[in-house]
Protein backbone atom coordinates (compact mmCIF):
# COMPACT_ATOMS: atom_id res chain seq x y z
CA UNK A 1 0.00 0.00 0.00
CA UNK A 2 1.40 3.33 -1.04
CA UNK A 3 0.35 6.51 0.63
CA UNK A 4 -1.23 9.33 -1.34
CA UNK A 5 1.42 11.87 -2.28
CA UNK A 6 0.97 15.57 -2.61
CA UNK A 7 2.84 18.62 -3.70
CA UNK A 8 2.61 21.82 -1.70
CA UNK A 9 3.00 25.07 -3.54
CA UNK A 10 3.88 28.20 -1.61
CA UNK A 11 2.68 31.01 -3.84
CA UNK A 12 3.28 34.70 -3.38
CA UNK A 13 0.91 37.04 -5.21
CA UNK A 14 2.67 40.23 -6.18
CA UNK A 15 0.14 42.96 -6.75
CA UNK A 16 1.06 45.50 -9.33
CA UNK A 17 0.21 49.05 -8.47
CA UNK A 18 -1.95 49.90 -5.52
CA UNK A 19 -3.75 47.26 -3.58
CA UNK A 20 -7.47 47.94 -3.83
CA UNK A 21 -9.12 44.92 -2.23
CA UNK A 22 -7.90 42.18 0.04
CA UNK A 23 -8.09 38.69 -1.32
CA UNK A 24 -9.18 35.56 0.46
CA UNK A 25 -8.66 31.86 -0.02
CA UNK A 26 -12.02 31.30 -1.70
CA UNK A 27 -11.32 33.84 -4.41
CA UNK A 28 -7.96 32.25 -5.08
CA UNK A 29 -9.52 28.80 -5.35
CA UNK A 30 -12.17 30.07 -7.74
CA UNK A 31 -9.64 31.86 -9.90
CA UNK A 32 -7.38 28.82 -9.92
CA UNK A 33 -10.25 26.58 -10.96
CA UNK A 34 -11.14 28.92 -13.80
CA UNK A 35 -7.51 29.04 -14.87
CA UNK A 36 -7.18 25.24 -14.97
CA UNK A 37 -10.41 24.83 -16.93
CA UNK A 38 -9.62 27.67 -19.28
CA UNK A 39 -6.05 26.74 -20.05
CA UNK A 40 -6.02 22.98 -19.75
CA UNK A 41 -9.63 21.96 -20.15
CA UNK A 42 -12.17 19.88 -18.27
CA UNK A 43 -10.09 16.72 -18.36
CA UNK A 44 -7.20 18.44 -16.59
CA UNK A 45 -9.59 19.89 -14.02
CA UNK A 46 -10.86 16.38 -13.44
CA UNK A 47 -7.30 15.26 -12.77
CA UNK A 48 -6.58 17.86 -10.12
CA UNK A 49 -10.06 18.67 -8.75
CA UNK A 50 -10.10 16.05 -6.01
CA UNK A 51 -6.86 17.15 -4.42
CA UNK A 52 -6.61 20.86 -5.17
CA UNK A 53 -7.13 22.99 -2.08
CA UNK A 54 -5.96 26.35 -0.84
CA UNK A 55 -4.75 25.41 2.62
CA UNK A 56 -3.71 28.77 3.88
CA UNK A 57 -3.79 32.39 2.82
CA UNK A 58 -2.35 35.42 4.52
CA UNK A 59 -3.80 38.71 3.27
CA UNK A 60 -1.00 40.73 4.87
CA UNK A 61 1.83 39.10 2.99
CA UNK A 62 -0.30 37.72 0.12
CA UNK A 63 1.01 34.22 0.55
CA UNK A 64 -0.96 31.06 -0.11
CA UNK A 65 -0.23 27.40 0.45
CA UNK A 66 -1.86 25.24 -2.20
CA UNK A 67 -2.04 21.48 -2.11
CA UNK A 68 -2.35 19.29 -5.17
CA UNK A 69 -1.82 15.62 -5.98
CA UNK A 70 1.71 14.92 -7.06
CA UNK A 71 0.79 13.25 -10.33
CA UNK A 72 -0.62 16.36 -11.90
CA UNK A 73 1.04 19.11 -9.96
CA UNK A 74 2.66 20.59 -13.04
CA UNK A 75 -0.79 21.32 -14.45
CA UNK A 76 -1.81 23.10 -11.29
CA UNK A 77 1.49 24.94 -11.23
CA UNK A 78 1.04 25.96 -14.86
CA UNK A 79 -2.45 27.19 -14.07
CA UNK A 80 -1.05 29.25 -11.20
CA UNK A 81 1.53 30.73 -13.55
CA UNK A 82 -1.07 31.56 -16.16
CA UNK A 83 -3.28 33.40 -13.69
CA UNK A 84 -3.35 37.05 -14.57
CA UNK A 85 -5.97 38.48 -12.28
CA UNK A 86 -7.99 37.51 -9.23
CA UNK A 87 -11.30 39.29 -8.61
CA UNK A 88 -10.51 41.81 -11.29
CA UNK A 89 -7.12 42.73 -9.94
CA UNK A 90 -3.91 42.22 -11.93
CA UNK A 91 -1.24 40.30 -10.07
CA UNK A 92 1.84 38.21 -10.58
CA UNK A 93 1.80 34.75 -9.04
CA UNK A 94 5.24 33.73 -7.92
CA UNK A 95 5.83 30.19 -6.68
CA UNK A 96 8.33 30.67 -3.88
CA UNK A 97 8.64 27.08 -2.80
CA UNK A 98 7.52 23.63 -3.89
CA UNK A 99 7.71 20.79 -1.44
CA UNK A 100 6.57 17.24 -0.95
CA UNK A 101 5.55 17.53 2.68
CA UNK A 102 3.48 20.08 4.51
CA UNK A 103 6.26 20.47 7.06
CA UNK A 104 8.59 22.11 4.60
CA UNK A 105 5.83 24.21 3.10
CA UNK A 106 5.18 25.51 6.62
CA UNK A 107 8.84 26.25 7.25
CA UNK A 108 9.17 28.03 3.92
CA UNK A 109 6.00 30.03 4.57
CA UNK A 110 7.24 31.18 7.98
CA UNK A 111 10.59 32.14 6.52
CA UNK A 112 8.94 33.95 3.64
CA UNK A 113 6.66 35.88 6.00
CA UNK A 114 9.70 37.04 7.91
CA UNK A 115 11.38 38.16 4.72
CA UNK A 116 8.35 40.12 3.62
CA UNK A 117 8.09 41.79 7.02
CA UNK A 118 11.79 42.64 6.86
CA UNK A 119 11.19 44.23 3.47
CA UNK A 120 8.26 46.24 4.84
CA UNK A 121 10.42 47.42 7.70
CA UNK A 122 13.28 48.36 5.41
CA UNK A 123 10.88 50.43 3.32
CA UNK A 124 9.47 52.12 6.42
CA UNK A 125 13.00 52.97 7.58
CA UNK A 126 12.27 52.48 11.26
CA UNK A 127 15.03 52.49 13.92
CA UNK A 128 16.57 49.23 15.07
CA UNK A 129 14.56 48.34 18.17
CA UNK A 130 11.33 49.94 17.00
CA UNK A 131 8.25 48.00 18.10
CA UNK A 132 5.59 47.67 15.45
CA UNK A 133 2.53 45.57 14.77
CA UNK A 134 4.50 43.17 12.60
CA UNK A 135 5.87 41.29 15.60
CA UNK A 136 2.37 40.34 16.66
CA UNK A 137 1.57 39.43 13.07
CA UNK A 138 4.62 37.20 12.79
CA UNK A 139 3.78 35.38 16.02
CA UNK A 140 0.20 34.88 15.02
CA UNK A 141 0.93 33.79 11.46
CA UNK A 142 3.59 31.39 12.68
CA UNK A 143 1.04 29.80 15.02
CA UNK A 144 -1.52 29.62 12.24
CA UNK A 145 0.87 28.03 9.81
CA UNK A 146 2.14 25.52 12.33
CA UNK A 147 -1.43 24.53 13.15
CA UNK A 148 -2.02 23.41 9.57
CA UNK A 149 -2.82 19.75 9.27
CA UNK A 150 -2.16 17.47 6.36
CA UNK B 1 21.51 32.71 -12.23
CA UNK B 2 18.57 33.31 -14.49
CA UNK B 3 18.42 35.26 -17.72
CA UNK B 4 15.73 37.36 -19.30
CA UNK B 5 17.14 38.20 -22.67
CA UNK B 6 14.17 40.11 -24.00
CA UNK B 7 12.96 43.16 -22.13
CA UNK B 8 11.54 45.42 -24.84
CA UNK B 9 12.14 49.12 -24.42
CA UNK B 10 11.44 50.34 -27.92
CA UNK B 11 7.85 51.25 -27.17
CA UNK B 12 8.74 52.93 -23.90
CA UNK B 13 11.29 55.09 -25.62
CA UNK B 14 9.05 55.72 -28.58
CA UNK B 15 8.62 59.42 -28.02
CA UNK B 16 12.30 60.07 -27.98
CA UNK B 17 13.07 58.04 -31.06
CA UNK B 18 10.08 59.26 -33.05
CA UNK B 19 11.11 62.79 -32.37
CA UNK B 20 14.61 62.22 -33.61
CA UNK B 21 13.38 60.25 -36.60
CA UNK B 22 11.31 63.19 -37.72
CA UNK B 23 14.22 65.53 -37.51
CA UNK B 24 16.47 63.21 -39.48
CA UNK B 25 16.05 64.98 -42.80
CA UNK B 26 17.34 68.29 -41.58
CA UNK B 27 19.78 67.55 -38.83
CA UNK B 28 21.18 64.06 -38.98
CA UNK B 29 23.71 64.78 -36.23
CA UNK B 30 20.90 64.98 -33.68
CA UNK B 31 20.09 61.34 -34.21
CA UNK B 32 22.50 60.13 -31.59
CA UNK B 33 20.75 61.72 -28.67
CA UNK B 34 17.54 60.13 -27.54
CA UNK B 35 16.01 61.79 -24.56
CA UNK B 36 14.22 59.55 -22.12
CA UNK B 37 11.77 61.35 -19.94
CA UNK B 38 11.93 60.96 -16.20
CA UNK B 39 8.73 58.94 -16.19
CA UNK B 40 10.10 56.51 -18.74
CA UNK B 41 13.27 55.98 -16.74
CA UNK B 42 11.18 55.45 -13.63
CA UNK B 43 9.01 52.88 -15.40
CA UNK B 44 12.09 50.98 -16.51
CA UNK B 45 13.54 51.15 -13.01
CA UNK B 46 10.41 49.64 -11.47
CA UNK B 47 10.46 46.94 -14.12
CA UNK B 48 14.06 46.11 -13.35
CA UNK B 49 13.24 46.02 -9.63
CA UNK B 50 10.42 43.60 -10.33
CA UNK B 51 12.63 41.38 -12.47
CA UNK B 52 15.29 41.32 -9.77
CA UNK B 53 12.66 40.46 -7.16
CA UNK B 54 11.48 37.58 -9.33
CA UNK B 55 15.03 36.27 -9.43
CA UNK B 56 16.53 37.37 -12.73
CA UNK B 57 20.20 38.31 -12.70
CA UNK B 58 20.90 39.12 -16.35
CA UNK B 59 18.55 41.42 -18.20
CA UNK B 60 18.89 42.23 -21.88
CA UNK B 61 17.07 45.32 -23.08
CA UNK B 62 15.70 44.86 -26.53
CA UNK B 63 15.38 47.33 -29.34
CA UNK B 64 13.27 46.21 -32.27
CA UNK B 65 13.79 47.34 -35.83
CA UNK B 66 11.31 46.64 -38.60
CA UNK B 67 12.20 45.26 -42.00
CA UNK B 68 15.77 46.48 -42.20
CA UNK B 69 18.51 48.23 -40.33
CA UNK B 70 18.76 51.65 -41.90
CA UNK B 71 22.09 53.33 -41.20
CA UNK B 72 20.64 56.78 -41.89
CA UNK B 73 17.76 56.70 -39.44
CA UNK B 74 18.85 54.10 -36.92
CA UNK B 75 19.18 55.37 -33.37
CA UNK B 76 20.76 53.26 -30.69
CA UNK B 77 18.36 54.06 -27.86
CA UNK B 78 19.94 51.57 -25.48
CA UNK B 79 23.31 53.31 -25.35
CA UNK B 80 21.68 56.39 -23.95
CA UNK B 81 19.39 54.39 -21.68
CA UNK B 82 21.82 52.13 -19.85
CA UNK B 83 23.91 54.82 -18.10
CA UNK B 84 20.71 56.29 -16.68
CA UNK B 85 19.65 53.11 -14.96
CA UNK B 86 20.80 52.61 -11.40
CA UNK B 87 23.54 50.04 -10.98
CA UNK B 88 22.61 47.02 -8.90
CA UNK B 89 25.03 44.55 -7.46
CA UNK B 90 24.81 41.16 -9.10
CA UNK B 91 22.61 42.34 -11.93
CA UNK B 92 23.88 42.68 -15.46
CA UNK B 93 22.29 44.70 -18.23
CA UNK B 94 22.83 43.76 -21.84
CA UNK B 95 21.83 45.39 -25.09
CA UNK B 96 20.03 43.49 -27.77
CA UNK B 97 18.93 44.37 -31.27
CA UNK B 98 16.07 42.51 -32.93
CA UNK B 99 15.35 42.87 -36.61
CA UNK B 100 11.94 41.77 -37.80
CA UNK B 101 12.18 40.34 -41.29
CA UNK B 102 9.40 40.20 -43.87
CA UNK B 103 9.11 40.17 -47.66
CA UNK B 104 10.74 43.54 -47.96
CA UNK B 105 13.86 42.38 -46.16
CA UNK B 106 14.50 39.40 -48.39
CA UNK B 107 16.96 41.35 -50.51
CA UNK B 108 18.95 42.46 -47.52
CA UNK B 109 18.23 43.95 -44.17
CA UNK B 110 21.28 45.89 -43.24
CA UNK B 111 23.40 43.28 -41.46
CA UNK B 112 26.35 44.05 -43.70
CA UNK B 113 29.92 45.06 -43.09
CA UNK B 114 29.05 48.66 -43.89
CA UNK B 115 26.84 48.75 -40.81
CA UNK B 116 29.27 46.90 -38.56
CA UNK B 117 29.93 49.96 -36.44
CA UNK B 118 26.20 50.41 -35.97
CA UNK B 119 25.74 46.86 -34.76
CA UNK B 120 28.92 46.63 -32.73
CA UNK B 121 27.60 48.24 -29.49
CA UNK B 122 24.88 45.63 -29.11
CA UNK B 123 25.67 42.55 -27.07
CA UNK B 124 23.17 40.35 -28.87
CA UNK B 125 21.59 40.38 -32.29
CA UNK B 126 18.33 38.59 -32.90
CA UNK B 127 16.29 37.99 -36.03
CA UNK B 128 12.54 37.48 -36.28
CA UNK B 129 11.88 35.86 -39.64
CA UNK B 130 8.29 35.90 -40.86
CA UNK B 131 8.76 34.35 -44.29
CA UNK B 132 10.34 31.13 -45.49
CA UNK B 133 13.09 32.96 -47.38
CA UNK B 134 14.11 35.10 -44.45
CA UNK B 135 13.97 32.08 -42.16
CA UNK B 136 16.47 30.21 -44.30
CA UNK B 137 18.59 33.36 -44.53
CA UNK B 138 18.56 33.69 -40.76
CA UNK B 139 19.44 30.02 -40.25
CA UNK B 140 22.11 29.65 -42.91
CA UNK B 141 23.81 32.97 -43.63
CA UNK B 142 23.50 34.95 -40.48
CA UNK B 143 24.57 32.32 -37.98
CA UNK B 144 28.03 32.00 -39.49
CA UNK B 145 30.71 33.42 -37.22
CA UNK B 146 31.49 37.01 -38.06
CA UNK B 147 31.10 40.37 -36.43
CA UNK B 148 27.49 40.41 -37.58
CA UNK B 149 26.34 37.01 -36.39
CA UNK B 150 22.75 36.87 -35.26
CA UNK B 151 22.74 34.36 -32.44
CA UNK B 152 19.07 34.42 -31.57
CA UNK B 153 16.29 33.33 -33.89
CA UNK B 154 13.06 34.54 -32.36
CA UNK B 155 10.11 33.12 -34.24
CA UNK B 156 6.76 34.92 -34.20
CA UNK B 157 4.91 32.42 -32.03
CA UNK B 158 1.57 34.19 -31.73
CA UNK B 159 0.83 34.34 -35.44
CA UNK B 160 -2.17 32.18 -36.47
CA UNK B 161 0.09 29.58 -38.01
CA UNK B 162 3.81 29.65 -38.36
CA UNK B 163 3.93 31.08 -41.88
CA UNK B 164 6.49 28.54 -43.01
CA UNK B 165 7.64 25.03 -42.36
CA UNK B 166 10.52 24.67 -39.92
CA UNK B 167 12.79 22.55 -42.06
CA UNK B 168 14.93 20.19 -40.10
CA UNK B 169 18.06 20.84 -42.15
CA UNK B 170 17.82 24.59 -41.59
CA UNK B 171 17.21 24.22 -37.89
CA UNK B 172 20.05 21.76 -37.56
CA UNK B 173 22.46 24.05 -39.39
CA UNK B 174 21.49 26.98 -37.23
CA UNK B 175 21.98 24.97 -34.05
CA UNK B 176 25.28 23.63 -35.32
CA UNK B 177 26.48 27.16 -35.95
CA UNK B 178 25.59 28.06 -32.38
CA UNK B 179 22.34 29.93 -32.84
CA UNK B 180 19.49 29.42 -30.42
CA UNK B 181 15.74 29.53 -30.82
CA UNK B 182 13.85 31.80 -28.53
CA UNK B 183 10.47 31.27 -26.91
CA UNK B 184 8.89 34.39 -25.51
CA UNK B 185 6.54 33.48 -22.69
CA UNK B 186 4.56 36.71 -23.07
CA UNK B 187 2.44 34.94 -25.67
CA UNK B 188 1.32 32.32 -23.16
CA UNK B 189 0.25 34.89 -20.59
CA UNK B 190 -1.76 36.56 -23.32
CA UNK B 191 -0.42 40.02 -22.79
CA UNK B 192 -0.31 42.78 -25.32
CA UNK B 193 3.11 41.71 -26.44
CA UNK B 194 5.59 43.92 -28.13
CA UNK B 195 3.41 46.46 -29.85
CA UNK B 196 6.26 47.63 -32.00
CA UNK B 197 6.15 44.28 -33.74
CA UNK B 198 3.45 44.37 -36.33
CA UNK B 199 3.11 40.60 -36.38
CA UNK B 200 1.67 40.12 -32.96
CA UNK B 201 -1.69 38.65 -32.11
CA UNK B 202 -2.81 39.19 -28.56
CA UNK B 203 -5.66 37.76 -26.56
CA UNK B 204 -7.19 34.30 -26.70
CA UNK B 205 -6.25 33.28 -30.22
CA UNK B 206 -2.72 34.52 -29.60
CA UNK B 207 -2.43 32.17 -26.63
CA UNK B 208 -3.62 29.18 -28.63
CA UNK B 209 -1.22 29.99 -31.45
CA UNK B 210 1.57 30.28 -28.94
CA UNK B 211 1.02 26.79 -27.56
CA UNK B 212 0.95 25.30 -31.03
CA UNK B 213 3.97 27.16 -32.35
CA UNK B 214 6.06 26.74 -29.23
CA UNK B 215 5.42 23.00 -29.30
CA UNK B 216 6.55 22.98 -32.89
CA UNK B 217 9.76 24.78 -32.00
CA UNK B 218 10.41 22.28 -29.20
CA UNK B 219 9.73 19.43 -31.59
CA UNK B 220 12.07 20.50 -34.37
CA UNK B 221 14.90 21.46 -32.05
CA UNK B 222 14.44 18.35 -29.90
CA UNK B 223 14.95 20.56 -26.88
CA UNK B 224 18.47 21.62 -27.83
CA UNK B 225 19.34 25.26 -28.13
CA UNK B 226 16.12 26.71 -26.76
CA UNK B 227 16.11 29.82 -24.64
CA UNK B 228 13.06 31.23 -22.96
CA UNK B 229 12.75 34.92 -22.35
CA UNK B 230 10.10 37.46 -21.60
CA UNK B 231 9.22 39.84 -24.35
CA UNK B 232 6.76 41.28 -21.87
CA UNK B 233 5.40 44.78 -22.25
CA UNK B 234 3.04 45.07 -19.28
CA UNK B 235 4.66 44.75 -15.87
CA UNK B 236 2.00 42.38 -14.58
CA UNK B 237 2.84 39.82 -17.26
CA UNK B 238 6.27 39.02 -15.87
CA UNK B 239 6.76 35.63 -14.31
CA UNK B 240 9.44 34.13 -12.12
CA UNK B 241 12.04 31.95 -13.85
CA UNK B 242 10.98 28.74 -12.13
CA UNK B 243 7.34 29.28 -13.04
CA UNK B 244 8.41 29.83 -16.62
CA UNK B 245 10.48 26.67 -16.46
CA UNK B 246 7.41 24.71 -15.42
CA UNK B 247 5.39 26.33 -18.17
CA UNK B 248 7.98 25.31 -20.73
CA UNK B 249 8.05 21.77 -19.39
CA UNK B 250 4.34 21.60 -20.23
CA UNK B 251 5.37 21.95 -23.87
CA UNK B 252 6.88 18.51 -23.70
CA UNK B 253 10.39 19.39 -22.59
CA UNK B 254 12.18 17.49 -19.88
CA UNK B 255 12.48 19.34 -16.59
CA UNK B 256 16.23 19.77 -16.73
CA UNK B 257 16.14 21.14 -20.26
CA UNK B 258 13.32 23.49 -19.30
CA UNK B 259 15.48 24.76 -16.46
CA UNK B 260 18.52 25.12 -18.70
CA UNK B 261 16.47 27.15 -21.16
CA UNK B 262 16.55 30.10 -18.80
CA UNK B 263 19.86 29.42 -17.10
CA UNK B 264 22.78 27.72 -18.81
CA UNK B 265 21.79 27.95 -22.48
CA UNK B 266 21.45 31.75 -22.43
CA UNK B 267 24.64 31.94 -20.41
CA UNK B 268 26.66 30.19 -23.06
CA UNK B 269 24.81 32.22 -25.66
CA UNK B 270 25.92 35.50 -24.13
CA UNK B 271 29.49 34.23 -24.09
CA UNK B 272 29.24 33.08 -27.66
CA UNK B 273 27.90 36.45 -28.65
CA UNK B 274 31.09 38.00 -27.34
CA UNK B 275 32.98 36.22 -30.09
CA UNK B 276 31.46 38.67 -32.53
CA UNK B 277 34.20 41.01 -31.46
CA UNK B 278 36.95 38.57 -32.33
CA UNK B 279 38.18 37.26 -35.65
CA UNK B 280 36.01 34.38 -36.83
CA UNK B 281 34.78 33.70 -33.34
CA UNK B 282 38.21 32.75 -32.03
CA UNK B 283 38.36 33.58 -28.36
CA UNK B 284 42.10 33.68 -27.86
CA UNK B 285 45.21 33.65 -29.97
CA UNK B 286 47.47 30.84 -28.79
CA UNK B 287 51.10 31.86 -28.81
CA UNK B 288 53.94 29.40 -29.04
CA UNK B 289 56.58 30.30 -26.48
CA UNK B 290 59.81 28.43 -27.23
CA UNK B 291 62.27 28.53 -24.35
CA UNK B 292 65.24 29.67 -26.42
CA UNK B 293 66.54 31.73 -23.51
CA UNK B 294 68.38 28.67 -22.32
CA UNK B 295 70.00 28.18 -25.71
CA UNK B 296 71.12 31.76 -25.87
CA UNK B 297 72.90 31.36 -22.59
CA UNK B 298 74.33 28.06 -23.71
CA UNK B 299 76.03 29.32 -26.83
CA UNK B 300 78.53 31.76 -25.30
CA UNK B 301 79.36 29.65 -22.24
CA UNK B 302 78.46 25.99 -22.59
CA UNK B 303 77.78 24.23 -19.31
CA UNK B 304 76.87 20.80 -20.63
CA UNK B 305 75.02 18.52 -18.22
CA UNK B 306 72.42 20.40 -16.18
CA UNK B 307 71.19 22.85 -18.78
CA UNK B 308 70.81 20.10 -21.37
CA UNK B 309 68.30 18.47 -19.07
CA UNK B 310 66.81 21.78 -18.37
CA UNK B 311 66.28 22.47 -22.02
CA UNK B 312 64.57 19.18 -22.60
CA UNK B 313 62.39 19.64 -19.63
CA UNK B 314 61.58 23.15 -20.67
CA UNK B 315 60.55 21.97 -24.08
CA UNK B 316 58.26 19.29 -22.82
CA UNK B 317 56.65 21.56 -20.30
CA UNK B 318 56.01 24.21 -22.84
CA UNK B 319 54.76 21.89 -25.48
CA UNK B 320 52.21 20.42 -23.15
CA UNK B 321 51.33 23.92 -22.12
CA UNK B 322 50.77 24.91 -25.70
CA UNK B 323 48.75 21.81 -26.34
CA UNK B 324 46.56 22.49 -23.38
CA UNK B 325 46.11 26.01 -24.43
CA UNK B 326 45.27 25.25 -28.00
CA UNK B 327 42.56 22.95 -26.78
CA UNK B 328 40.87 25.48 -24.61
CA UNK B 329 39.86 28.08 -27.21
CA UNK B 330 36.91 26.91 -29.23
CA UNK B 331 37.61 25.23 -32.50
CA UNK B 332 34.03 25.65 -33.53
CA UNK B 333 31.50 28.11 -32.27
CA UNK B 334 29.62 25.20 -30.76
CA UNK B 335 31.50 25.27 -27.49
CA UNK B 336 33.12 28.60 -26.99
CA UNK B 337 33.34 28.84 -23.25
CA UNK B 338 36.36 27.94 -21.23
CA UNK B 339 35.19 28.22 -17.68
CA UNK B 340 37.27 31.16 -16.59
CA UNK B 341 35.86 33.26 -19.37
CA UNK B 342 32.47 32.62 -17.91
CA UNK B 343 33.29 34.73 -14.91
CA UNK B 344 34.33 37.52 -17.20
CA UNK B 345 30.90 37.56 -18.69
CA UNK B 346 29.36 37.61 -15.27
CA UNK B 347 31.32 40.67 -14.34
CA UNK B 348 30.06 42.17 -17.53
CA UNK B 349 33.49 42.79 -18.94
CA UNK B 350 33.90 41.99 -22.56
CA UNK B 351 37.52 42.85 -23.03
CA UNK B 352 38.66 40.33 -20.55
CA UNK B 353 37.73 37.24 -22.50
CA UNK B 354 40.59 37.59 -24.93
CA UNK B 355 43.10 38.59 -22.27
CA UNK B 356 42.13 35.87 -19.87
CA UNK B 357 43.00 32.99 -22.11
CA UNK B 358 46.45 34.40 -22.74
CA UNK B 359 47.08 34.91 -19.08
CA UNK B 360 48.28 31.46 -18.21
CA UNK B 361 50.97 31.03 -20.78
CA UNK B 362 53.73 33.49 -19.92
CA UNK B 363 53.38 33.01 -16.19
CA UNK B 364 53.66 29.27 -16.29
CA UNK B 365 56.61 29.44 -18.65
CA UNK B 366 58.25 31.70 -16.20
CA UNK B 367 57.62 29.22 -13.44
CA UNK B 368 59.20 26.36 -15.31
CA UNK B 369 62.25 28.49 -16.12
CA UNK B 370 62.61 29.64 -12.57
CA UNK B 371 62.34 26.15 -11.17
CA UNK B 372 65.06 25.00 -13.54
CA UNK B 373 67.38 27.58 -12.10
CA UNK B 374 68.27 29.33 -15.33
CA UNK B 375 70.37 32.30 -14.33
CA UNK B 376 69.05 35.10 -16.40
CA UNK B 377 68.19 37.92 -14.07
CA UNK B 378 67.13 40.50 -16.60
CA UNK B 379 64.79 38.31 -18.53
CA UNK B 380 63.31 36.80 -15.44
CA UNK B 381 62.56 40.15 -13.92
CA UNK B 382 61.07 41.30 -17.16
CA UNK B 383 58.80 38.31 -17.13
CA UNK B 384 57.97 38.91 -13.53
CA UNK B 385 56.94 42.40 -14.44
CA UNK B 386 54.75 41.04 -17.17
CA UNK B 387 53.23 38.62 -14.74
CA UNK B 388 52.47 41.37 -12.30
CA UNK B 389 51.01 43.44 -15.03
CA UNK B 390 48.78 40.59 -16.03
CA UNK B 391 47.76 40.11 -12.45
CA UNK B 392 46.88 43.73 -12.17
CA UNK B 393 44.87 43.49 -15.28
CA UNK B 394 42.98 40.53 -13.93
CA UNK B 395 42.46 42.23 -10.59
CA UNK B 396 41.22 45.38 -12.16
CA UNK B 397 38.73 43.52 -14.24
CA UNK B 398 37.26 41.21 -11.69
Amino acid sequence: MVRFKNRWLLVEFIQSGTQTATLDGKQIYAALKQSVIHNFGDAAWGAVAMSLTVKYFSPTTNVAIIRVARDHHSIAWGAVTLLTSIAGQRLIPNVVHLSGTIKHAQLAAIQHNRQVVARFRALANTPAMYQDSYDAFLDQSTKEIEALQD
Amino acid sequence: MFFDLNVPVSDLGLQGSVHSKKSKGKQPQQLHSVAFTLAQIKAIETRVDLLVHLGYAVIAFNQTVDKRLDPKSHVNILDSLLPQIRKRTGVIFLKRLTITLDEDSEKGFGLTNANASLVEPYDLIALTPTTATTFSLACLTHTLPSSLTAHVISLPLTLPRLPFHLKHTLVRTALKNGAVFEINYAGAIGGDGDTSQMNHVSGESGKRNWWAAAREVVRVTKGKGIIVSGGVVTDADHRAPKDVGNLISLLGLARNIAHDASASVPKSLVLRAQTRRTYRAVLSEPRLVVPNRAEEILDPAPTPQPTGDARDEGHSVNLSQVQNDSQSPPTSSENPAPHNVLNAAVSGNRKRSSDQAELDLPTSTHHSMASLGVSDGGEASQKKKKKNKNKEKAGGNS
